[in-house]
């Protein structure tokens, strides 16, 4: 089956019922034709054939099991001995149609053509922008519920029907539609609404490299517009991702390292960073400051342990390697077991500073970090939590930094496709000092108390801020905009992130910086600052009052009253 | 040699044929129409719609469209006839006649349109 119509199912019944429905339609062809022919005799004992209505009702109640009786007459021997044999042919015809019906109801391939169906139907009367997630594993499942709550919507394609079946019983607020089905196959991601109008971005989010690959190249080639999201955990992929269109390639052990490499060197943007990525309502996490010199002990060198061992060697780190099967390298590598408490003693804990569990066993990572607590309780610990049933466990322990692959791209991918601005902002912060952050941070809590309130955008044009439009034209200052409609010496409770007109970014603006139409705000702040924004923006008589301090009446005879009295 | 084709012409024929035999003769002369030709013509004209079923090209669905006529037409022509031979006072007067044998032309007309799309299929299906 290539791309299943809608009406495949249909067409499936049809062709499956052919030969049941010629051989029922000849048995009662044969049945109706010799009751026709088969001499009878009425009540008077005159002769008598029977009709075509008399013989078609008669075969009809009798092969339906239902019998009348002998009808309109009764039956000579002869009438009867031809009603026997048509009885037993009936019988076998309709157990033989109804049967077939039945098995192709309960036939794999039909019921998976019913499903195909109803997803497409579902997915093709979506008037609404959704996101097509590829891929519902933890990582999509952590995603689904974090746009669900922003009231986004989106489109589910797994290769495991018992993820799809999941969705069904997830406490989503909108209908998911969720299809079992290969990404790899283009055909799939088009019956999943790549092609939709309202298809508003693509999350390659599976654990296959190479499907991820397959998606990100269907996308870029039949919808170059939309935003894509790919999970890669291997460089030489993600270099192959990025030779289609430019999509966001998430891999979750480098995005590790860079934010560790931050950390080192600035707590505070870390901080920021990490909360602004959290999003709504999440608590402002702890700024914890990692030991900028010393050496670094690396347990377990895959590709998160190399990846992260480089990082800490171009932050001019010493770095200590323990890995059982190393290949050929020039770095420091202890070779052995890192559960084995000979080997952890001959990484010499006590005079390191950092410690990272970086295997790919859960188990060993806490036996790892117990270990190293108890070889050195001020070392600064970093562990992987490779599986999501170990959280309980990585939350107890309680290590200074914690990588959830999964996490990690969830939070990058909605990141990127919550609020674009956002992303834009977040790629900006580490070319920043630490004491800009540190700084912003304090206006943030200080405005907004330790949770982040909410973020949102707005575009100054004829839509977005109407009132405005005509004062833009020779320029609004940022500070006047964010006055209080109801008295203007007050400020809303709102920081503006980031000023975008045309392609440059003014980040973390000052009070003087001149607003254009067509400019677009970056803000967080409380959902009341929002709400009075947006008076401001679409009320000439409030943005009169918040940018002038006058307050110009709005009905007209006040008008007519006020020019009076000038 | 496709056979389904073959089997399928043969039926959608002879539902043309035998609808014609029932319709030639006076419209309105019962006794020039037999009522067995007309059930003849009506079991395989349903044979000739369900081996169209499923058929997903263009021409099938044409043929499925105009088998589908031609069953209605014959169906009514049915009902007509068991009505007005069975349940009306005068018997399979003229009146009656007349009704069934123009549904049944009807039919006729649908089939011979089928008939027009065989021969049209055929011939488009030239491969040497």
């Amino acid at each position: 089956m290539g791309e299943p119509l809608p009406s495949a199912t249909f067409f499936l019944v049809m062709r499956r019922m052919r030969v049941p429905l010629i051989t029922l339609i000849v048995i009662f062809a044969i049945g109706v034709l010799g009751l026709t022919l088969v001499p009878g005799r009425d009540e008077l004992g005159n002769p008598h054939r029977m009709g075509f209505l008399d013989a078609f009702y008669f075969m009809s109640y009798t092969a339906s099991t239902i019998g009348f009786g002998e009808l309109p007459y009764p039956f000579t021997y002869a009438q009867r001995l031809w009603v026997t044999a048509t009885i037993f042919l009936t019988v076998v015809g309709w157990a033989y149609a109804i049967g077939s019906l039945l098995a192709l109801l309960r036939d794999r391939t039909f019921r998976q053509a019913v499903r195909t169906a109803h997803f497409s139907r579902k997915v093709a009367r979506l008037r609404e922008p959704f996101l097509l997630i590829a891929g519902y594993g933890v990582t999509g499942e952590l995603l689904g519920r974090a746009f669900d709550r922003l009231g986004r919507r989106f489109v589910v394609l797994d290769l495991d029907q018992e993820r799809i079946e999941a969705l069904d019983l997830a406490p989503y607020r909108a209908d998911v539609p969720g299809l079992a089905g290969d990404a790899r196959d283009a055909g799939r991601l088009t019956v999943a609404g790549l092609e939709h109008p309202w298809c508003a971005g693509v999350l390659a989010l599976t654990n296959d490299d190479e499907a991820n690959l397959t998606v990100t190249m269907a996308a870029a080639l039949l919808r170059p517009d939309l935003p894509v999201v790919a999970r890669t955990a291997s460089p030489l992929i993600a270099d192959r991702m990025r030779a289609f269109g430019t999509p966001t390639v998430v891999n979750p052990f480098a995005a590790f390292g860079r934010h560790l490499r931050i950390a080192l060197r600035a707590p505070a943007t870390y901080q920021l960073m990490t909360w602004l990525e959290s999003g709504p309502g999440a608590e402002i996490p702890p700024r914890r400051k990692p030991p900028r010199d010393g050496r670094w002990v690396v347990c377990g060198f895959g590709r998160f342990g190399c990846a992260l061992t480089d990082d800490l060697a171009a932050e001019g780190l010493e770095v200590t390697v323990i890995e059982p099967e190393p290949d050929e390298d020039d770095r420091p590598v202890i070779v052995g077991d890192g559960s084995d408490p000979r080997v952890l003693a001959g990484a010499d804990l006590e005079h390191a500073v950092g410690f990272v569990a970086a295997t790919d066993n859960d188990a060993a990572n806490l036996s790892l970090v117990a270990a190293a607590r108890r070889a050195n309780p001020d070392l600064f610990v970093a562990a992987r939590q490779n599986r999501a049933t170990g959280a309980p466990l990585f939350r107890a322990v309680a290590v200074d930094a914690l990588l959830v692959p999964t996490e990690v791209v969830a939070h990058e991918a909605y990141a990127q496709l919550s609020t674009p601005l956002l992303w834009r902002f977040l790629g900006t912060v580490p070319e920043r000092d630490d004491a800009w952050a540190a700084d912003l941070v304090d206006r943030l809590t200080a405005l907004c108390g330790p949770r982040l309130q909410a973020v949102w955008k707005v575009r100054l044009d004829d839509e977005q801020a109407p009132a405005l439009q005509g004062r833009l034209a020779t320029g609004i200052a940022l500070g006047d905009l964010l006055r209080d409609p109801g008295d203007r010496d007050e400020r809303v409770c709102a920081v503006v992130l980031l000023v975008l007109r045309g392609d440059d970014a003014d980040v973390g603006p000052g009070d003087d910086v001149e607003l254009r139409a067509g400019d677009e705000l970056l803000l967080v702040g409380h959902p009341s600052a929002r709400r009075s924004l947006d008076r401001t923006l679409g009320d000439a008589v409030v943005a009169g009052y918040v940018l002038t301090g006058r307050r110009e009446p709005s009905a007209w005879v006040w008008r007519r009253l006020a020019a009076a009295r000038r | 040699m496709n056979l389904e084709k073959v089997v399928f012409g043969f039926f959608v024929l002879l539902a043309a044929t035998l609808n014609f035999g029932f319709v030639l003769g006076d419209l309105s002369d019962p006794a020039q129409h037999n009522v067995y030709e007309l059930f003849a013509a009506l079991v395989i004209s349903l044979v000739a719609t369900v081996l169209k079923f499923g058929d997903r090209t263009q021409m099938g669905a044409v043929h499925l469209a105009t088998s589908l006529v031609a069953d209605l037409q014959l169906v009514a022509a049915a009902t007509v006839w068991g009505f007005v031979a069975n349940a009306s006072p005068g018997g399979l007067d003229e009146a009656g006649t007349a009704a069934v044998v123009s549904l049944a032309a009807g039919a006729l007309l649908a089939n011979a349109v089928s008939v027009v799309l065989l021969v049209a299929e055929t011939v488009s299906f030239s491969r040497p």
